[in-house]
């Protein structure tokens, strides 16, 4: 069995607006290991992307606990969150995000820029090898205004794996791309997976959940289904 | 482009936010306001041309003596001889010297501004007069019959208003004299003539190379420039300075319109400071309302994109937006022409205290056309400026990508770029408005502290002139000074008395000095020095502090004594090192070939002659004894005992009991007196720092409001950045260090222009590099404090939330 990367126990997540309280999770218990590739599906408004948030420290649980790696990181603090966030966790999102002043080589290099370990020189190889990665070396030097959607995406997908995280969480990130795009995108993905990289995946498509090993079924903020690739194939 | 169904839908989204129009269309109003009110002050101050026919083409010309320009008839007849046979360009020409004249009547004598006029003067200003004639040739011969023409006031005041004055007699400096005619109400030609008498110069005058002064009053011809005029002037000057060098050193001659010569030294630096900043101020109004009206086209952008994918054309958009901008800024007038024209009304009753006498007859401040057609110029330009923005904004955006909800993250470049330059000319504008406007009232202010060298509470001061016929002898002038000082301290409401030539704080006569044992190579090398005559214990009496030596005394008396007193100043300048106690100097401009030294019997410290912001105030000063040297014009201090009414009556009794044909005038406190020497900066400075305080408000709430809509368009940018592990600190300090990039790309261009405006006026004011210096600190301090505040306060804001959040943030 491999070693347990994310372990949450009793999460829970509500919104306050107006008066109004939006449960977005109640009580989600999740372990997810270390070269897991999981998938997690649901409904529209389910909060998938609340748990996604959550696990990449970009918002913190009304209650319960998180362990990341062999830390507790439910009471830590905003710096060491953003430094967690830097060195452990590797974004993609449904939009990309890409930062429309710099141009490819830059947004990759963003992440990196922000620790302090790292010689520019360093920086520049990984740049690279990241690039190669996704096959985006070619365009370094383009702004994402002259890439087309897909090609954003895999750029998005170096800047995400470039400093080496833990796990790379993906929201959607075949949403706003076509089939072809869509196809090229989960292939990185798969690729990914295939050298040893975690990967938690929120997607509404039941084509890319089948890639996962592992898929989570969110209802109303609370898990109603986890199987594994084995389960599901020996369940058919 | 302006449909009127368009103007109909911008009254409507107007009428929708009306906070939000009110805040634009008082912006306008504020920004509108002000420069149309400066503007008009301005204009009747300095350049409109005098309210007569062919009033345009009239101009003064007067001397200047080694570039200090003088004005009131100083020109001496034989130059002007000269200037009016060679000056090319003109069509008709007259002279007249400003005096006064003291006019008894039943009721005790008065004083009146006087103007010794040419057969001609009325005739420059097409005015005749309402009762009687006016000047002819035959009276402005020699030994013809003594007349006079009367002002209208004088006519109300002295005669009642008799419609049979004409060919009555008044006796006007003690000679009886026959009144030939009566000039219209408002009428003071010149400058603030009360009454007029027949110039009487000879031929011979004319050509003699000592006698007389006036100044010239001349029409250009069609086609012809002051700058012309100058030019000739300057040429004719110098010929004659080479020609004569004994008499002519450093005399030249100088052109101005009417309004122009009474303004004085450094008048148009002032002049270029308050239009240049009021015209930066309105600019900042301007771009206020720009970017206000920018931020709405911006939330309405998806609205926008919408109606050009329903085919809108472009050019109804722009013009849907110009029509904003134009019910903004009319409406904005409108309320800023109303409001100028009330200040301006006010403004009439204080520029009367700008002047130690009666304010000049041009000084009718209110709505004229002038006015009417710069406010119609501003209203038009701010139209366009702040319909611009919103239109550069749109021009060519590509609304199939907002449409399309475009690639998220930073701003678009474009947008970015927009803001950046929105703060920069923010910065930039107000830095120069507030680093010029501050130098002026800082300068202000340190003129207004300035030492006059006398003790100024409760002290009423007043003029007397003596009738140079009826005082002809020195002694007579010696006597009446000393019997005046004596038998006015003898009343028990007065008490300490002062007589001066001129008073610490007024101008005064400054010919040029000789030390002896030194050498001077020319006319033009004599350094120059206030010379005031004084009666024996007047310098202690009104305060002025006793260096070393001693003040003067009954052994000073003396009409054959040469003793002289000097301020600290001249000790320092010319006896540096030395005592200067026991050595000589001597008057150089009135001794002629034969020197008569005087004997330095004591120093004392520097009185201020004149404006204590002049250059002139460091000027050094020697005194006299009036024993030894009288004079026809006393200033005379009281130290007041009783009530100054009281005071007022016994000099009168005590100045009638000793001659009554001698009336005293300008009677006024000394604390007014010198509170005028400064009103009219004071007033400027007033209206500077009304600037800046609404350029301070304009440029902080500009850039907040700019740099706010900057960082939360660009919100989604932050949670990207910190998703990626940014913290919140690297965060902070991008957007500080962006910020610092534009205040320094606008605050260094403003404190250059700033600067360069403060430098000037700080020659204009004697105040040095150094108060320059530190206001362009303060003023630098403030606006880095204004820009670092609006950038921190929003990122912090958008930094409260949580990644996520910001992440979603639309
Ligand atoms: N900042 C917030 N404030 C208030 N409510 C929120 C906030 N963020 C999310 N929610 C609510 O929490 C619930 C879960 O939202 P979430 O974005 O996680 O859904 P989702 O599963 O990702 O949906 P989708 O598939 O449409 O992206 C929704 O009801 C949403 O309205
Ligand atoms: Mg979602």
């Amino acid at each position: 069995m491999s070693e347990v990367l994310i372990e949450l126990k009793g999460i829970k997540k509500v919104f306050f607006t107006e008066e109004v309280e939006t449960h977005a999770l109640s009580n989600i218990s999740l372990t997810i290991n270390q070269g897991e590739y999981v998938s997690i599906s649901g409904p529209s408004g389910c909060g998938k992307s609340t748990l996604l948030s959550l696990i990449g420290l970009l918002d913190t649980s009304t209650d319960g606990n998180y362990r990341l790696g062999q830390h507790d990181v439910s009471d830590i603090s905003k710096q060491e969150r953003a430094r967690i966030r830097n060195k452990e966790i590797g974004f993609i999102f449904q939009s990309f995000n890409l930062i429309s002043d710099l141009d490819v080589e830059e947004n990759v290099e963003l992440p990196l820029t922000y620790r302090k370990d790292l010689t520019k020189e360093q920086r520049k190889n990984m740049v690279r090898e990241a690039l190669d990665k996704v096959d985006m070396a070619h365009r370094a030097k383009h702004f994402p205004s002259q890439l087309s959607g897909g090609q954003q995406q895999r750029v998005a997908v170096a800047r995400a794996i470039a400093g080496n995280p833990s796990i790379i969480l993906a929201d959607e990130p075949t949403g706003n791309l076509d089939s072809k795009n869509a196809d090229a995108v989960m292939e990185l993905l798969d690729k990914l997976h295939a050298e040893g990289a975690t990967i938690c995946m929120v997607t509404h498509d039941p084509r890319s959940a089948e890639r996962a090993d592992r898929s989570i079924e969110v209802l109303d903020g609370q898990v109603i289904a986890d199987q594994s690739k084995q389960s599901r194939t020996v369940a058919a | 482009m302006f449909a009127l169904q368009d103007f109909n839908y911008a009254v409507r989204l107007l009428l929708k936010r009306p906070g939000f129009t009110a805040l634009t269309i008082l912006v306008m109003a504020v920004g509108l306001g002000l420069s149309i009110y400066l503007f008009s002050f301005l204009n009747t101050m300095a350049y409109k041309p005098l309210p007569f026919k062919d009033g345009e083409s009239l101009i003064v010309i007067d001397k200047s003596l080694n570039g200090l320009e003088y004005n009131g008839g100083n020109l001496e007849f034989y130059n002007y001889q000269v200037i009016r046979e060679q000056l090319k360009g003109i069509t008709e020409h007259s002279l007249y010297s400003d005096t006064s004249a003291n006019v008894s009547g039943r009721d005790g004598a008065r004083r009146y501004n006087a103007t010794e006029a040419d057969h001609n003067l009325f005739q420059m200003t097409r005015t005749k007069p309402i009762l009687g004639r006016d000047f002819t040739v035959e009276d402005t011969k020699v030994g013809a019959e003594d007349v006079a023409v009367i002002g209208y006031d004088l006519w109300q005041n002295h005669f009642a208003g008799d419609p049979q004055v004409v060919n009555q007699t008044i006796r006007v400096d003690g000679k009886t004299t026959r009144v030939i005619g009566v000039m219209p109400e408002g009428y003071f030609f010149p400058r603030n003539a009360e009454i007029w008498l027949p110039m009487r110069i000879s031929q011979e005058d004319m050509v003699q190379r000592n006698t007389g002064s006036g100044g010239g009053i001349v029409h250009l011809a069609p086609g012809t420039s002051l700058a012309d005029i100058n030019n000739q002037l300057t040429t004719i000057m110098k010929r004659l300075e080479q020609e004569y060098p004994k008499t002519n050193a450093g005399i030249g001659a100088h052109a101005a319109s009417f309004p122009m010569s009474t303004m004085g030294g450094g008048s148009n630096i002032f002049l270029t400071s308050m239009y240049v900043v009021s015209v930066l101020l309105l600019l900042l109004a301007s771009i206020n309302v720009g970017n206000l009206l920018l931020s709405r086209a911006v939330e309405r952008s998806k609205e926008t994109a919408i109606r050009v994918a329903l085919g809108a054309p472009r050019a109804r958009l722009v013009g849907q937006m110009l029509w904003e901008s134009t019910i903004i800024c009319t409406v904005g007038g409108v309320v800023g022409l109303l409001v100028a024209a009330w200040a301006l009304e006010v403004t009439e009753s204080i520029t009367a205290t700008f002047t130690d006498d009666k304010p000049f007859f041009w000084w009718k401040f209110g709505i004229d056309s002038y006015t009417v057609s710069i406010s119609l110029i501003f209203v038009i330009s701010t139209i366009l400026i702040t319909g611009l923005l919103p239109a550069w904004k749109n021009s060519g955006a590509d609304f199939n990508a907002v449409l399309r909800d475009g690639t998220r993250g930073a701003l678009g470049k474009k947008a970015g770029r927009l803001n950046r330059v929105l703060v920069i000319s923010e910065v930039f504008l107000s830095a120069c408005v507030l680093i010029a406007a501050c130098s002026m009232v800082v300068g202000t202010y340190i003129a207004n502290k300035r030492d006059y060298g006398a003790d100024i509470e409760n002290v009423l001061t007043a003029k007397v002139r003596l009738i140079e016929a009826n005082y002809n002898t020195r002694e007579k002038r010696a006597q009446f000074a000393k019997r005046l000082h004596n038998e006015l301290e003898n009343n028990v409401g007065i008490g300490d008395v002062a007589i001066f030539s001129a008073l610490p704080g007024e101008y005064t006569w400054s010919p040029t000095i000789a030390v002896e044992g030194t050498e001077y190579i020319n006319e033009n090398s004599y350094p120059r020095a206030n010379y005031i005559v004084l009666t024996p214990g007047s310098l202690q009496k009104i305060g002025v502090q006793l260096r070393s030596g001693r003040y003067f005394d009954s052994s000073d008396d003396g009409l054959e004594k040469r003793t002289v007193i000097i301020t600290d100043s001249f000790a320092d300048k010319y006896f540096a090192g030395q005592d200067p106690v026991g050595k000589r100097i001597r008057v150089a401009e009135i001794d002629g070939d034969e020197p008569r030294w005087l004997t330095v019997v004591g120093v004392v410290e520097h009185t201020i002659q004149g404006q204590s912001f002049s250059p002139s105030s460091k000027t050094p000063s020697i005194f006299r004894s009036i024993t030894q040297a009288p004079r026809f014009n006393m200033s005379i201090a009281m130290r007041m005992k009783a009530d100054d009414a009281i005071v007022i009556r016994t000099l009168r009794k005590v100045l009638e009991q000793i001659d009554p044909d001698l009336p005293a005038h300008l009677i006024k406190t000394y604390e007014e007196k010198i509170a005028r020497n400064t009103a009219g900066i004071g007033f400027a400075s007033k209206v500077f720092l009304l600037f800046a305080i609404v350029a301070l408000i304009l440029a902080s709430s500009g850039i907040y409001g700019v740099m706010t809509n900057t960082i939360s368009q660009r919100t989604q940018e932050i949670g990207v950045k910190r998703a990626l592990g940014a913290e919140d600190s690297h965060i902070t300090r991008e957007f500080i260090w962006a910020g610092v990039k534009q205040l320094l790309w606008g605050v260094i261009p403003g404190t250059l222009a700033g600067g360069s405006l403060g430098y000037a006026l700080g020659l204009m004011m004697s105040t040095g590099t150094d108060v320059l210096g530190m206001v362009i600190v303060s003023v630098v301090t403030v606006i880095a404090i204004v820009v670092l505040t609006a950038t921190f306060l929003p990122t912090k804001r958008v930094l409260m939330m949580e990644p996520s959040l910001a992440l979603r943030y639309e």
